[in-house]
Formats: structure tokens, C-alpha cells, sequence
């Protein structure tokens, strides 16, 4: 191997090393951007909007873009995601985490459409069984006479169909 | 013309007030001269508040800086079609339209049933104007729309303040979208005050079942219908203009207006059970009751500033108004119905779990599980202020997590119900109208995984589109192939001789497709992509199979505002594609900014452009570009729903030959003789 072949060889490797680690750096800073995104989804813009942060794009909203440079530092840094919500939360307050907690009173929340399914199921099962009973036939209204009720089926009748 | 408007408004409270009055007087002593009064001063109170109404809008566009309203929403420069939009930009204008529009559809009702129900229509009409009687008195003493800028001078006489210019309307207003929004939506909310009033009337009157409901089903529908395209219309303003690239972010305002929405869908189903098998009358009741009562919620969440939303109007102490009222009306249903519940009895029995009836029960249940979803979780952080004393947030992350699964749910039910026989489906029924489009539906499943369709729902609410869109093609195929065969016609005139012969069931059936398309649209958003960055002129950037070239930067004065905008050359596969214009506003007169956002829509995705302001640190202009796969399947789905509502409206024409038994119950002796009976037959058996 001459000293061109070798000072051609070196420089392809070179090349290849610093592509290679040029590439990382830029995986590496993909990942970095990816992770923001997703915490930055739990998160809410705090100027008011009601909108998560990483959503806020509100003309001159200085809160969001403060909220997502800080973001953005600290996945850098390489902080954990719980590390990272919890100095969001001392920053700005419970009210920054876009969902409300598991536990204690708040968890209530995340179990009111369950409860609301579940009781609302039994309801529906319960009144297809009594519908369905054969027993069930019962007179259209009680404490209504069937006279009563023919009376004034057939004046609504009378006065609909005019 | 604002001493007109006031004093228009002061005598439609005072008719009001007679009409409640008059009405309750006509039901005890039954003197048709009193009813006919009552009637009278009823339409007097509509007349009197379009003449209001009238009056302000004269105002906005003459320019009249001496009155409140007109100096905070409007200027001299705004263009004439956004001083109707004025209208409703501030609580006291947006109030007075309310009562507009309530007034539109009272009106309608007086003179449609002029004459008609004579036992019904006086409590209906008490009920009318209690309703616009509240509406009043906050337009009249609470949020007054023509008060004038002044302050009482020597001697105790008022002076008269003319500003020179006004502040102009919100940038976020000045849409085109916006001057149609509103009136939809706010359509949608007073027009549930019919079937309300007819429902309560009727139970207060003993009036039986299904009478009401049939007077109300085409008001019902046309509620729903407004309340429909004004939730697409916002959703749609909302991702035109506010600029952060989604159109729904479950916004304490959206979901007031999602919520009656939720229960007025559940009884427009479920009003069929009582109209085909006279069940679930309780339940209608209390939906109807329901739906009202989340209307003036959702006002209540918009304008008492209980919730924190961009949308809600200034904090004000109207909310009490609104509580008090909810508590009226509340008290009196309760009262209404522990009173004559005797007359809603069901008289009917379910014969089969599997059956149109136990479907729609499930129809319903889902329904309003998705609206205790949305409320409890659009109150909660209330709830939680007051219980733990630090405020939390509910944002869009749970709604997404509680309600997704929901209408995946919902969604399945728009698939089956409808071709459940009533009363009894047979397994070979079933296997019939279910075996081919659930295989496919599984196959387009297994289709979507093999081509990367990895995230769970989306891959789920596909598997349930394609299945619910083929029994919906199953439906029309089989009538039009009995029309076809009959008439010889082609399959396009076929369907549509089938929709018109039929348009309630087959209207349906195009509102449950218009369901699928926006679904589709929604399966969308998992895929979502988004870049951001700082560009000078010459930069470029890639996203999807996109590639945008910022050309330059222009900046031009319009008449009311200062446009500042980028301009993008877009190229796809090498060629030019189009070009795109994202620009900010700058309107001088309130100082404020808006953004018009630039969107390349196709069936197959959005390119959505957003100039999103300079760099602080380098003020170079920074851009938000985001593709965002089959949103104009939500838009294009909506204008269906609406389609359908519209053809459902239509009354039925010439009623077709069908050889079927004539007797709904089985005859006592030998089969049942076919005989040539209407399809309105048919379609009460179906």
C-alpha cells in the first residue's frame, strides 16, 4: 500500500467516522426533539388557553415558548420524565399536567365514565329483563283508567289529525 | 334608534310577561279569548324582538359610537360583513341574538299550530315564553345591548358620549367562517327549546305517548342538524385560523356544545322506540329535559367564567342567572313528572335481546356515557378547586383516553343497530346482514396492519368503518335491487327512488355514513407530523412527500388591518405543486394579531402552513408546517350528515307497492295473504 492509497484510506475513514458520529448527533437530537414532544404533551400552556403545550400557538404567547425552551433544556440535560413534570408542577402549579391524577380525590375522575358505564349498563340489563319477563304485561298506566287513557288517546288523535 | 331598540326590548318583556301570565290564566279557566290572546301577545314578544335586533344591527352599521356595544365591537374600517358578526362578539349582542333566535322558532310554532291541539298548544306556549321571558330579563336589566356611553351631568341629566371610532372586532372573529358559526350553533341550542316545551307541555296537559313526538321530530331534527354543522363549523374556524394545527382541543366551550349534542342525538334515536312500540317514554322525557338543561349549562360554562376557556366571555355575575333559572326549570320537569308519571308508562314488552329495542338501549347508554364523560370532566377541575384547593387541569389527553373507546363503541352500534329486525332478530338474520361486512371489515384490519397501520384505534375505528359503510351499502343495495327489478331503472335512479320513498330511514342511513367519514377524518390524527423552524428567504423544508421553498415575504396595509406574509412555493416529486401565502394580521385599531393560516387539503392529507412570527433572538421569520392525514374526511363527513338530515326532513313520496302480510300481528287463523300494502307499512314494521 503506497503512501496515496494509505492518505486516501485514512481520509475515507474519516469521513465515514465523522458521518457516522454526525449522524448520531443528529439521531441523538431527533430523540431528544421526539421526547420533548411527547412530555410537552402532557403538559398544558399555562397562558390560559386550555391547550396542551406543545398545541399552544397563540399569537405572542410568551408563556408556551418559555415553557418549551425550558422543556427543551431539560430533556437535554437528560432529566428524567417524572424529574421533568415535577419541576413543572413546582414551577407552575398542579394545574400544568394535562391529566388529572390516579389517586386521591382527583382520581375520581378518571373513574366517573367506568362508574357512569357500569351503573348504566346494570340499569339497561335490568330493564331488558323486566320488558322481556312475561309477567311484565301490565296495564299502559296505573292509576289511569282504561277508559281514561282511550279518551284521551283518541282526543289527541282527533286533534293531530285534523 | 338605541332608545328604539331599548324600548322594543322593554315591551317584549312586558308581553312576555302577559304571555306566562295569559297562558296560565287561559289553561285554568279553558276561555278560548284568553288563549287567543296569550297566542297573540306570544308573537307580539317575537315581532318585537326581531325590531331589537334590527335596531342594534342598524346601529353597527351607521356607526353609532355613542352606544357600549357598538364602541367595543366594532370600528369605522370594518368591513360591512363582519358587522353583522359584531352582533354576537360580546355577551349583551350574543344574548339578544340568542333570544332572536329563539324568537325565530316560536314564531314558527305559533303559526304552525295556530288552531291546532287546542288541550296542548297553551301549555306549550306558557312554556315558549318563560323561557324567552328569562332570555328577556337578562337582555332588559342584566346585559343590556344598548346602553349608551354617558354620565349624569348637572341637574341630574344624562349626557351623551360619541366616541370617534370604536375598538373593532377580535381579529379571531374577522373570519368569514364566523358570521355563519355562531347562528348555526346558537340555532342548535334555542331549537331544543321546541321539543323541550312540547315534552313538558304534553306532560303537564296528560297529552299521550307519541303525540308530541310527532309534532316535534322534524324541530328535533332540525335542532340537531344546526347544532351538527355549528360544532363542524367551529371545529373547522378553529383549525383555519387559530393555527395550531388541530381543529378540536376539548375547550370547556366545545365541549358545552358537544354535550346536548350527546343527548339530543340519544333521543332522536330513542323517540323511535316510542313511536314504533310506545316504550321508553320516561326516558325520552327526562333526554328532551336533559338536552335543555345541558344548553343553558353549556351557556352557563361560556359566560359565567366558572371554567376557564379562550372562548368563554368576560367573568361576569350572570352565571347566578343562569343557575337559577337551571334550578327553575329543573324543579318544574321534576315536578311535572312525579305529578303524571302515570301517563308514561311503556305498553310494550321486549321479546328478544337481540332486537332493535335492546340496540338502541345501548345506543343510548353509550351516548350518555360520553356525555358524563365530557361534563364530569369539563367540571371536574371545579369540583377539585373546591374539595383539594389547588386547581388542576383536564385537558385534552383525557378526553382523548376516556371518549376514544367510547365512540369506537358508538360507532360499532351505527353498524348494527339499524339492521336488528325490531322486536326479534333470528341468528340467520344476523348472519345474513353481518357475516360479509364484518369479514371485511376484519380483512381491511389485517390489510391496514400488513401496510403499517400500527395504532391500535385507528387500526380499530377503520376495521369498524369499513364494516359499518357495508351494511349501510347492504341497506340500499337490496331496496334499490327491488326497485330495479320492478322498474327497470338504473342503480343510481333505483337509490334514489328508494331514498325519496323513505327518506326518514334512508336519510339515516346517509347521516350514519356523514358518522364514518368524520371517524375516518378523526383515525386521522394518530399520524400526525409537524416541523418547525426558522427559515430566511431561498430556505427550504421537507415534510411527508412535501418540500416547500420559501420564494419571499411580502407586506401589504388593507383597509382594517396590516398583512405581513410568507410565500411558499410547494413541489411534490420534483414538480411545482402549488403556492401557499401563511400571514399574520396586525389590526391597529385593538392591537391585536391574528394568523390566517395557509392549507393545502386533499382527500389524503393537509399541508397546513403557519407563519408563526419572529425568531426573538434572530427575527427571522419562523414557520410551523404540519401534515395532518384526512381531515377533510371530518369537513367532507359533516356536509353528508347534513345532506342526510336534510333528505330525513323530507316528507316521503309516492309510497311503493310491497308484497308483504298487510297484519302486524299474526293472524288468528292460516298464514297471513300477501297483499300489495305501502311501504309506510313496512317501514312502521322496520
Amino acid at each position: 500500500m503506497n503512501a496515496k492509497t494509505k492518505l486516501t484510506v485514512a481520509v475515507c475513514a474519516l469521513v465515514l467516522v465523522a458521518g457516522g458520529l454526525l449522524l448520531s448527533s443528529r439521531s441523538t437530537q431527533a430523540q431528544q426533539n421526539d421526547r420533548a414532544k411527547q412530555i410537552g404533551k402532557r403538559l398544558m400552556c399555562m397562558c390560559g388557553c386550555n391547550q396542551v403545550l406543545t398545541a399552544c400557538n397563540h399569537v405572542g404567547c410568551q408563556m408556551s415558548a418559555a415553557m418549551l425552551k425550558e422543556l427543551n433544556e431539560r430533556v437535554a440535560r437528560g432529566d428524567s420524565d417524572d424529574l421533568i413534570l415535577q419541576s413543572f408542577v413546582q414551577e407552575y402549579g398542579t394545574a400544568v399536567i394535562a391529566e388529572p391524577p390516579t389517586k386521591g380525590f382527583n382520581g375520581i375522575a378518571w373513574f366517573l365514565p367506568s362508574i357512569a358505564l357500569a351503573f348504566g349498563l346494570g340499569i339497561v340489563i335490568v330493564v331488558i329483563l323486566r320488558w322481556a319477563r312475561p309477567s311484565a304485561v301490565r296495564p299502559a298506566a296505573p292509576g289511569v283508567s282504561a277508559e281514561q287513557l282511550k279518551q284521551a288517546r283518541a282526543r289527541a288523535d282527533r286533534e293531530t289529525e285534523e | 334608534m338605541d332608545l328604539f331598540g331599548s324600548f322594543a326590548l322593554l315591551l317584549a318583556f312586558v308581553c312576555a310577561l302577559y304571555t306566562v301570565a295569559g297562558g296560565i290564566a287561559a289553561i285554568l279557566t279553558r276561555k278560548p279569548l284568553l288563549i287567543k290572546s296569550a297566542r297573540h301577545a306570544g308573537i307580539a314578544v317575537c315581532v318585537l324582538i326581531f325590531l331589537a335586533v334590527g335596531s342594534l344591527v342598524y346601529l353597527f352599521f351607521t356607526d353609532n359610537f355613542s352606544v357600549a356595544y357598538v364602541v367595543a365591537h366594532s370600528n369605522r374600517d370594518l368591513p360591512a360583513f363582519y358587522k353583522i358578526s359584531a352582533l354576537w362578539a360580546g355577551q349583551e349582542g350574543s344574548l339578544l341574538f340568542w333570544s332572536a333566535l329563539l324568537s325565530v322558532y316560536v314564531f314558527s310554532v305559533l303559526l304552525a299550530y295556530r288552531g291546532k291541539h287546542p288541550e296542548l298548544m297553551p301549555y306549550v306556549g306558557v312554556i315558549l315564553a318563560g323561557v324567552q321571558l328569562f332570555f328577556l330579563t337578562l337582555n332588559n336589566f342584566v346585559a343590556n345591548p344598548f346602553r349608551v356611553l354617558g354620565a349624569v351631568g348637572p341637574g341630574g341629566v344624562l349626557q351623551v358620549f360619541t366616541r370617534a371610532d370604536g375598538n373593532g372586532l377580535t381579529p379571531l372573529l374577522q373570519y368569514p367562517e364566523m358570521v355563519i358559526h355562531p347562528p348555526n350553533l346558537y340555532s342548535g341550542y334555542t331549537g331544543f327549546t321546541i321539543p323541550f316545551a312540547f315534552a313538558l307541555g304534553a306532560l303537564l296537559a296528560r297529552y299521550p305517548g307519541e303525540k308530541w313526538i310527532h309534532l316535534t321530530r322534524n324541530w328535533t331534527m332540525i335542532a340537531w342538524c344546526f347544532q351538527t354543522a355549528g360544532i363542524l363549523m367551529g371545529a373547522h374556524w378553529a383549525y383555519a385560523v387559530l393555527g395550531w394545527g388541530g381543529y378540536w382541543a376539548w375547550d370547556p366551550v366545545e365541549n358545552a356544545s358537544l354535550m346536548p349534542w350527546l343527548t339530543g342525538t340519544a333521543f332522536l334515536h330513542s323517540v323511535m322506540m316510542q313511536e314504533k312500540r310506545g316504550m321508553m317514554k320516561v326516558w325520552n322525557v327526562w333526554l328532551v329535559f336533559c338536552t335543555f338543561l345541558l344548553c343553558i349549562l353549556g351557556t352557563l360554562l361560556t359566560r359565567s367564567g366558572l371554567v376557564s376557556s379562550v372562548h368563554a366571555f368576560a367573568q361576569s355575575s350572570i352565571g347566578s342567572w343562569f343557575v337559577g333559572f337551571l334550578a327553575v326549570v329543573f324543579l318544574v320537569c321534576l315536578a311535572a313528572f312525579l305529578k303524571n308519571r302515570d301517563y308514561l308508562r311503556s305498553e310494550n314488552q321486549l321479546d328478544s335481546m337481540i332486537s332493535r329495542e335492546s340496540s338502541f338501549l345501548f345506543n343510548n347508554l353509550i351516548l350518555l356515557v360520553a356525555c358524563i364523560a365530557v361534563l364530569s370532566g369539563t367540571l371536574f377541575p371545579v369540583f377539585s378547586e373546591w374539595v383539594e384547593g389547588s386547581k388542576i387541569s383536564v385537558g385534552p389527553p383525557f378526553f382523548n383516553k376516556v371518549n376514544v373507546p367510547v365512540g369506537l363503541l358508538l360507532l360499532f352500534l351505527t353498524g348494527v343497530g339499524p339492521l336488528l329486525a325490531w322486536r326479534r332478530t333470528s341468528l340467520d338474520s344476523l348472519k345474513r346482514n353481518f357475516g360479509w361486512p364484518a369479514l371485511a371489515g376484519l380483512a381491511a384490519g389485517a390489510l391496514g396492519y400488513a401496510v403499517g397501520f400500527r395504532e391500535f384505534f385507528s387500526l380499530v375505528c377503520l376495521m369498524l368503518s369499513v364494516f359499518v359503510t357495508l351494511t349501510i351499502a347492504e341497506e340500499f343495495y337490496r331496496g334499490a335491487r327491488v326497485i330495479r327489478g320492478r322498474t327497470n331503472s338504473n342503480w343510481a335512479s333505483a337509490v334514489i327512488q328508494l331514498s325519496l320513498r323513505n327518506t326518514r330511514r334512508y336519510g339515516g342511513y346517509v347521516v350514519h355514513l356523514g358518522i364514518v367519514m368524520v371517524f375516518i377524518g378523526l383515525a386521522g390524527a394518530a399520524f400526525n407530523q409537524d416541523k418547525q423552524a426558522e427559515m430566511s428567504i431561498g430556505a427550504t423544508m421537507d415534510i411527508g412527500r412535501y418540500h416547500l421553498v420559501l420564494q419571499t415575504m411580502d407586506s401589504q396595509p388593507e383597509r382594517n388591518y396590516t398583512s405581513e406574509r410568507m410565500i411558499f412555493e410547494v413541489m411534490r416529486g420534483g414538480r411545482p405543486l402549488m403556492m401557499l401565502y401563511p400571514e399574520r394580521r396586525f389590526f391597529p385599531s385593538n392591537e391585536q394579531s391574528g394568523t390566517m393560516v395557509a392549507i393545502y387539503s386533499t382527500l389524503r392529507e393537509d399541508l397546513y402552513v403557519v407563519y408563526a412570527g419572529r425568531s426573538p433572538e434572530t427575527n427571522q421569520p419562523v414557520v410551523h408546517v404540519f401534515l395532518n392525514p384526512l381531515v377533510k374526511w371530518i369537513w367532507l363527513g359533516g356536509l353528508v350528515v347534513v345532506l342526510g338530515t336534510f333528505l330525513a326532513l323530507t316528507p316521503s313520496r309516492q309510497p311503493a307497492l310491497v308484497l308483504q302480510p298487510a297484519a302486524q300481528e299474526a293472524p288468528a287463523q292460516g298464514a297471513a295473504q300477501p297483499v300489495a300494502a305501502p311501504i309506510s307499512t313496512y317501514e312502521r314494521k322496520n
